[in-house]
């Protein structure tokens, strides 16, 4: 059953899956009008779903904007965590995102990113639900958990 | 959350930027994190973790301490 406008906890749900499932397919996030056509509802719901759910932290929107920025752990924008997996390329907001891709989609991957310190190429294997054993390097988090959402965009 | 070549690029990097020192994990932590917090994100009935539930997670990969405590 699709949500209908007043509906919220199930248009939120419907709006979330809709988000992920374009990811998923096509590397990016879909914008409100694209949704609110694959919904059968207005733009302006989609919108209103959209900063519902930014604001419980399910997504995280383009400053100012109804546009997606963050569907962790997938990013709409390309960044130093690129991950293959099969023939497509998704993006993580970070090396745990990057894994966190990999984890999603119960999928083997190949993680390519760079020592922020010397610019080494490094890169993280997944097979068969296991990262391999060779993975080098060493994971840095620098934002403790309680506030990784006071400034996400560098947590 | 970056990946570096070793706890001496980390340091070499923090003081340059003078960033937080934070805590440092192998890659394995890291994934088993990953597949816990992400495994199931694509599903239709996924939610956002209680803090409590968060703690929860964490604890179930031995994360624990003050730098693991939830808001």
């Amino acid at each position: 059953m699709l949500a209908s406008p007043g509906d919220d906890p199930i248009l939120d749900r419907d709006v979330r899956l809709a988000v992920y499932r374009k990811i998923v397919e096509k590397g990016r996030p879909p914008t409100p009008p694209e949704m609110a056509v694959g919904l059968g509802i207005e733009t302006l719901d989609v919108e209103a779903s959209i900063q519902r759910l930014a604001d419980g932290h399910v997504l995280v929107l383009a400053p100012g904007t109804p546009y997606i920025w963050m569907a962790n752990p997938f990013s709409a924008i390309p960044t130093p965590f690129e991950v293959e997996v099969g023939d497509r390329l998704y993006f993580g907001n970070c090396i745990w995102d990057a894994l966190g891709i990999s984890a999603c989609l119960h999928a083997d991957a190949h993680i390519r990113t760079y020592c922020p310190d010397c610019s080494e190429p490094l890169s993280l294997d997944v097979r068969d639900g296991e990262l391999e054993a060779t993975s080098e390097g060493v994971v840095h988090f620098a934002v403790p958990a309680a506030h990784w959402w006071d400034d996400i965009g560098s947590t | 959350m970056l990946l570096f070549r070793s706890e001496e690029h980390v340091t070499r990097w923090t003081e340059k930027r003078r960033a937080p020192i934070g805590a440092t994990f192998t890659p394995q932590q890291v994934w088993q994190l990953a597949t816990a917090w992400y495994g199931d994100r694509l599903s239709p009935n996924w939610r956002r973790r209680t803090p409590e539930e968060a703690r929860i997670v964490f604890e179930g990969i031995g994360l624990t301490g003050p730098f693991w405590e939830p808001a």
